[in-house]
């Protein structure tokens, strides 16, 4: 049986005879990826979105870097980050990094878990649509990479006058980000719904 | 496979969330079966929404670049410091490749996706029907690099908060910081509402 995938980005219309299980199709016109599944196991999704939870309330829990100034320590932690722009009046700039660095990070991590340990015990995902769209809709503004390389330009920054040192946040945070990429990697829009589907099953 | 044939001319459509192909039933207003995302066969008003944005976050990098975006305090001295004069800052100090990825996150990342858009939304008004591979390669650079401007703002919060000793060194926020943050924003909404499909339409001709 033939099926007919179109191309999300350029429109042409593809017929394929026969889609591999594990299989990474693209468009022949405009090379976007047309369909990918992984090889991943969802036991290694769930243990991944697992330890993302975990580190990620350590990344929260506890202080990102120290500034040592005539023998004071001062240290700074991600909501301090976020409080200190809100009371230089700075509300929305503060309302985009809780978003951007806390927000979007948690809901992904939690909504991953939900719907992945659904599906690994053979539960119908209530709203799997939407939340498929949450997910869906918040990737492109989960930044955590982006966040963990600014906390190392800000200590390059201080670096020169001062004696800066990581904390364990930092740490936290940079394996919170090779944790939330290797999950977002194993899990492709068509291993998700497979996954869905099976779990209907 | 011979002649290019498209969703539209087999009545099909796709959703753009999910990549499910589904048979087009008339309706206008129809929602994908499998995740409930609107159906589009092009997603309305593309094109004005894309440009909406995009002339906005033009406007804002004006005083996002000659703003100062953050303020340095000091026993000795004040400081002001703009996003250039920041990277300027680090390349002195020697910190070569994080003056580069500065550099790159905060002056070349948020220009190129001002210029690449811009330059997309013409050649679509324009129907041309030449480059839509260059241009759709230069869409999805844009896409995948864009978040990455975002450094600069999350460097200047941190700094905020760190640098808080009364008397020997204080961090303030900037208005520059904002408007930054703002085009940061603006780019990728404007980013995420265009529809690539319209690249490829000049060249199918439907």
């Amino acid at each position: 049986m033939s099926s007919v995938i179109v191309c999300h980005a350029c429109d042409l219309a593809h017929r394929l005879d026969r889609i591999a299980a594990v299989a990474r199709i693209r468009c022949v016109r405009c090379r976007a990826e047309l369909y990918r599944t992984s090889s991943a196991s969802i036991d290694t999704a769930i243990a991944l979105a697992a330890s993302a939870l975990i580190l990620f309330i350590l990344a929260n829990a506890y202080p990102l870097v120290a500034l040592k100034v005539n023998g004071a320590t001062r240290v700074a932690t991600l909501t301090g980050a976020v409080l200190g722009l809100y009371e230089q009046g700075y509300g929305p700039m503060a309302v985009l990094v809780v978003i951007t660095a806390v927000l979007v990070p948690l809901v992904q991590i939690l909504t991953f878990l939900y719907v992945l340990v659904a599906v690994r015990l053979h539960r119908p995902v209530p709203a799997q649509g939407a939340l498929f769209r949450v997910l869906a809709a918040l990737r492109p503004w989960a930044m955590a990479e982006v966040f963990i390389l600014a906390a190392l330009v800000a200590m390059v920054k201080l670096a020169a006058e001062a004696d800066v040192a990581p904390r364990v946040s930092l740490g936290a945070y940079g394996l919170l980000m090779l944790t939330l990429t290797a999950l977002n990697a194993i899990t492709p829009t068509e291993q998700l719904w497979q996954w869905f589907e099976r779990s209907r099953e | 496979m011979t002649a290019l044939v498209t969703g539209c001319s087999l009545g099909l459509l796709v959703c753009t969330r999910c990549r499910a192909t589904v048979r087009a039933i008339g309706a206008e207003s129809s929602r994908c079966p499998r995740c409930g995302s609107p159906l589009h066969a092009r997603r309305p008003r593309s094109l004005a929404t894309t440009a909406a944005l995009l002339i906005t976050a033009a406007l804002l990098y004006i005083p996002a670049n000659l703003l100062p975006v953050m303020h340095t305090h000091t026993f000795f001295s004040d400081q002001d410091d703009t996003i250039m004069s920041g990277v300027i800052s680090l390349a002195h100090q020697g910190s070569w490749p994080i003056a580069l990825l500065v550099f790159f996150a905060s002056i070349v990342v948020p220009l190129l996706k001002l210029v690449a858009l811009g330059e997309i939304l013409l050649a679509v008004s324009r129907k041309s029907l030449r480059y839509a591979q260059q241009r759709s390669r230069l869409f999805r650079l844009v896409e995948f690099v864009g978040r990455w401007s975002m450094l600069d703002v999350f460097a200047v919060s941190i700094l905020v908060a760190l640098v808080q000793v009364q008397s020997l060194a204080v961090v303030e926020v900037r208005p520059g910081a904002l408007a930054f943050a703002a085009v940061v924003v603006l780019t990728m909404l404007a980013a995420q509402s265009f529809d690539e499909r319209l690249l490829w339409d000049a060249k199918t001709g439907d």
